[in-house]
């Protein structure tokens, strides 16, 4: 079985984030760089799987990126994946294009499931996964809280409003993770030091055959408040009405 | 709201070292003001882990921090807290150079007569069923031992503090020290300029930095350090009065926390911090290990040694943070022969929480009254001034990792950690 | 400018969050001069078709095949009616239905989607949206490179659209089950009686600390005022500490990390640990009897008093208004 992992760079958001002057961006400077939190719990399911079949199953992480990229697809090795794919791009690739991306390896690598995050944090946009199930016309289960490789398939139970919706899909499948599928591995010495020696496979987008145009486009950015000045109220009405009226989050 | 800017010290820092400090300053009648770069009790405070193993390499050392257990017990009456809780702590030696440790330690304290014995395997066992034991030689055990909960202990400062007129300022980095004539006048920064006759740099990490800003040498390092902390595990509970345990071949110790354990280790590779290069509001709680982190991988292997259920895949959260360490290990607590009304107070090794206690009490005796009772001369701020090999950043880097590396790594003779 | 809206239902009503959505729809349509249309996807949809025609007209694709909000056969529907009728702008909640089965939909339809959208301009022919990013610390401005263009707003951001005084016409698309998708087999879903969402992905967050005296207590007030505001529910790890709450509830330092819209800390006294946790919260409310707790230092509304009368107050009250998103 093969097992394709789609991977992000993301900043970690639980530093503070600042935007650019010219609100053209953010602030990288000291800002340090992660695997994106949906994206490790992917990788473990990945290796969950490997660990729990008879069978033979490679993992391999992809990663749509610059060499920077490197960083994240090293952690993915290090916690376990057989190997790494980079597709080198210059510039940021929004959903759509990573979709597209992604589609083009499914081509060439042909693996039975794709798992990747729900959502990258950087932009929260929970895409990416539905655009690339869509191109390939394969089944989708998204928000993935458990997982059961079954012989016909895959049993998925999805996080819902609504609560925990259970659906069954045939492989090959596009499964997007949710937070409680998994906590991440940490890496052991080990593994850390073979992820070190693993060759990482790049491609253009030329190698894939493919060119890329946005369907989004950032014009401005700007720092949501977080300067706080607590203001006193009195009672519970008033504070029903300060969150409702003022702070308009009710 | 601070309204005048004057005091009669100011205190630059408000980890727990600058509030208890403080506090003890403002219940003698002192007016202090302490500010803070960022939020109070947010750096290495917020991160510690407060193990309390009273018994150390020197009696004054010991008296110290047995002095500290029954401040903190007045504390918690005042404050309505707690703060203590007492575990007990365990030594295990699992070779016999450590087992020989352990020896020493045993009579050391016996000779002082401080609450401490051998401990049998089968009895090691009992008490800690979650850990393993088969390979040990030797282990003493110290009842009146345990860890001090940080942000309660930080809480009770800055209540107690509070009460007693003292002011803080958050969110407000010190910019510049003004002196005049070799004396301290006060401090510069972005919420405006405060005097005081009386400065005392607690900036942990940033102390060495805080000290550049006098124009002195002061030989701290930033030393990264993480520990890990389970979630409860049915099949392995930890009761929440374990007693606390420290393994120095693994170079790891361990508490009880929430239903789970903390393991934390000293390593043998110091993980480097530049203090200049972080942002001024640089968030330590912000920090964070990634999956891959080597310095994770090897806690976690030096952790499944003594805990053979804990691994890499064990639910886990790992709190990453700063130490302030020195070249012997122990803080710097006084003056500074350079300039008038300059007082240090930090460098406590990762050991910070359980020394703040009763180190308040001496800065304030020494800002008040030139002179303590306690015996103070191993943590004397001075004592590398002007002494070779200790006034270059890289040469006292240099001594401060080689000291994190032997916290543990160093086996003791006659003297302990 | 063909403007069309899932309409989620819901036991024969139309959701709160896809009224949001057509209230969006609607202040697009007036500035680009456009129509609006409802889209209800389903089975036995004639009760529900009737609560829509209050709102807009409607659009109605029944079938058998189609009583499971199965994410392959939706988006198919939707798609093939936005290509049929030419649409230029989809729009939904961003709820967890659109998520699923209006992200797949535009993926068959382009790609050029934008979601979770808090505000809109029309500017210059052009509409430009904000959105959060970086788990809601930075607001961008985007815009769509190309139509149709979908877009999923966050109900909070937009007031449900009020029935019109007439009632609109309603048309039935004609479902052709035999090209239905069959990838995806419903079995079941478990509904939310007592499943509170993850604390780390609530848009709201009550926690408790050492105020709440038992866990019967804490059960009561802080997961009846997170249940009556769909929200999880957190604490302190005083609570953890005396076997109130169970470990994976603890906000902060060694627990979970949260950025919620509202985070409501109910006598917690905002102890640094804490708030290493929850301090991202776009907006934090402190209910605690002490004035001097560090909590209402970091908090944008405050209120001392006792949690044992204020909070049952709260929950009374916006069980009334039947508040919800």
């Amino acid at each position: 079985m093969k097992i394709l992992v789609s991977t992000k760079r993301v900043p970690d958001t639980d530093q503070r984030i600042r935007v650019l002057e010219d609100g053209q961006g953010i602030e990288t400077g000291n800002l340090p760089f992660i695997i994106n939190p949906f994206d490790a719990i992917a990788v473990e399911e990945a290796i969950r799987i490997r660990e729990s079949q008879d069978d033979e199953v490679e993992v391999i992480a992809v990663g749509i990126g610059s060499d920077d990229y490197e960083e994240q697809l090293r952690t993915a090795l290090a916690m376990g994946a057989d190997r790494a794919i980079l597709v080198e791009t210059g510039s940021h690739v929004d959903s759509w294009n990573a979709a597209c991306i992604l589609a083009a390896v499914v081509k060439s690598q042909q693996p039975d499931l794709v798992l990747m995050g729900k959502q990258a944090v950087d932009d929260d946009a929970n895409q990416a996964g539905q655009f690339l199930a869509a191109q390939l016309d394969w089944p989708q289960a998204t928000f993935a809280s458990q997982l059961e490789l079954k012989e016909t398939g895959l049993r998925v139970h999805r996080e819902t409003d609504h609560g925990i919706e259970v659906i069954q899909v045939r492989l090959p499948a596009i499964v997007t993770t949710d937070l409680r599928l998994n906590e991440p591995r940490y890496a052991s010495l080990p593994g850390i030091l073979k992820a070190r020696k693993k060759e990482i496979d790049r491609l253009t987008l030329a190698d894939l055959g493919i060119e890329i145009s946005p369907r989004i486009e950032v014009l401005n950015m700007q720092s949501s408040s977080t300067n706080r000045q607590c203001l006193q109220v009195q009672n519970a009405d008033e504070l029903i009405d300060k969150l409702r009226n003022d702070a308009e989050v009710l | 709201m601070v309204n005048t800017n004057t005091a009669d010290v100011i205190i630059i820092g408000g980890g727990v070292a600058g509030l208890s400090t403080a506090m003890q300053l403002a219940e003698r009648g002192s007016r202090v003001i302490v500010i803070e770069r960022e939020r109070l009790a947010n750096g290495s405070t917020g991160r510690a882990a407060g193990l309390l193993g009273q018994l150390r390499g020197t009696e004054a050392h010991t008296r110290l921090l047995m002095d500290g257990v029954k401040i903190v017990q007045e504390l918690e009456q005042r404050a309505d807290v707690e703060i203590f809780v007492q575990t007990g702590s365990l030594r295990v030696a699992s070779t016999t150079d450590r087992a020989q440790e352990i020896k020493d330690l045993v009579a050391m304290g016996k000779s002082i007569d401080f609450a401490i014995d051998h401990i049998d395997r089968d009895e090691v066992a009992a008490k800690l069923p979650y850990m393993k034991t088969d390979d040990l030689i030797d282990a003493c055990y110290c009842p009146t031992d345990g860890h001090l909960q940080p942000a309660e202990l930080a809480s009770a400062y800055l209540k107690i503090g509070k009460r007693a007129g003292v002011e803080y300022l958050q969110n407000c980095p010190v910019e510049k020290i003004l002196i005049d004539h070799g004396r301290a006048q006060g401090v510069e920064t972005a919420a405006g300029t405060f005097h005081a006759p009386a400065i005392v740099n607690a900036a942990g990490p940033w102390s060495y930095l805080v000290a550049e800003l006098a124009e002195t040498v002061l030989p701290t390092a930033a030393i990264g350090h993480y520990y890990l902390t389970t979630r409860p595990d049915e099949q392995n509970p930890v009761d929440r009065l374990s007693p606390a345990i420290r393994d120095r071949h693994q170079r790891i110790y361990s508490r009880p926390e929430s239903g789970g354990l903390i393991v934390g280790l000293y390593g043998e590779e110091a993980i480097q911090y530049d203090m200049e290069q972080l942002p001024v509001d640089f968030d330590m709680s912000s920090l964070k290990a990634r999956q891959d982190d080597i310095h994770v991988a090897m806690l976690i292997h030096a952790t499944q040694q003594r805990f053979p259920w804990i691994n890499e895949r064990t639910p886990m959260t790992i709190t990453a943070g700063i130490m302030t360490f020195t070249p012997d290990g122990k803080p710097f607590c006084g003056k500074m022969p350079s300039v008038e009304g300059l007082f240090h107070c930090s460098g406590f090794s990762g050991h910070g929480i359980v020394q703040s206690p009763a180190i308040g009490v001496i800065m304030a005796d020494l800002i008040l009254n030139g002179q303590t009772d306690y015996d103070i001369e191993a943590i004397e701020a001075d004592r590398y001034h002007d002494v070779a090999g200790f006034q270059d950043r890289n040469d006292i880097t240099a001594k401060c990792y080689q000291m994190q590396s032997d916290y543990y790594g160093r086996v003791e003779g006659g003297s302990t950690q | 400018m063909q403007i069309l809206v899932i309409a989620e239902q819901e036991e024969g009503a139309i959701r709160p969050g896809s009224r949001s959505a057509l209230s969006f729809a609607h202040s697009v349509a007036r500035e680009a001069k456009g129509q609006v249309e409802l889209l209800l996807i389903g089975h036995e949809l004639e009760e529900a078709a009737d609560d829509a025609a209050r709102y807009a007209p409607v659009l109605i694709a029944q079938s058998p095949d189609l009583v499971n909000p199965v994410a392959d056969r939706y988006a198919a529907v939707i798609a093939q009616t936005v290509v049929q009728r030419n649409v230029d702008l989809l729009v939904a909640a961003s709820t967890t239905y659109a998520k699923d089965i209006v992200g797949r939909a535009a993926g068959l339809l382009g790609g050029a989607m934008a979601s979770d959208v808090i505000g809109h301009q029309w500017t210059d022919g052009q509409l430009i949206m904000q959105r959060p990013m970086y788990a809601g610390a930075v607001i961008a401005s985007v815009r769509l490179t190309q139509q149709p263009a979908i877009i999923t707003i966050r109900p909070s951001a937009y007031e449900a659209a009020e029935p019109t005084e007439t009632s609109h016409p309603c048309e039935a698309l004609p479902i052709d089950d035999l090209t239905l998708p069959d990838h995806i087999q419903y079995e079941q879903i478990e509904a939310k009686t007592n499943h509170r969402p993850d604390v780390t992905e609530a848009r709201v967050v009550v926690s408790g600390g050492r105020g709440i005296k038992n866990s019967d207590d804490y059960e009561k007030l802080i997961g009846g005022l997170a249940d009556v505001l769909a929200g999880a529910t957190g604490s302190s790890r005083v609570l953890v500490d005396a076997g109130i709450t169970p470990n994976e509830l603890q906000v902060g330092q060694t627990g979970k990390i949260v950025a919620p819209e509202l985070y409501i800390a109910v006598g917690i006294s905002g102890a640094v640990q804490h708030l290493a946790g929850m301090k991202n919260s776009r907006i934090i409310v402190a209910i605690n009897q002490d004035p001097d707790a560090p909590i209402f230092d970091v908090a944008d509304f405050g209120l001392v008093g006792d949690a044992y009368e204020v909070v049952p107050q709260l929950i009374e009250k916006l069980s009334l208004e039947g508040s919800e998103s």
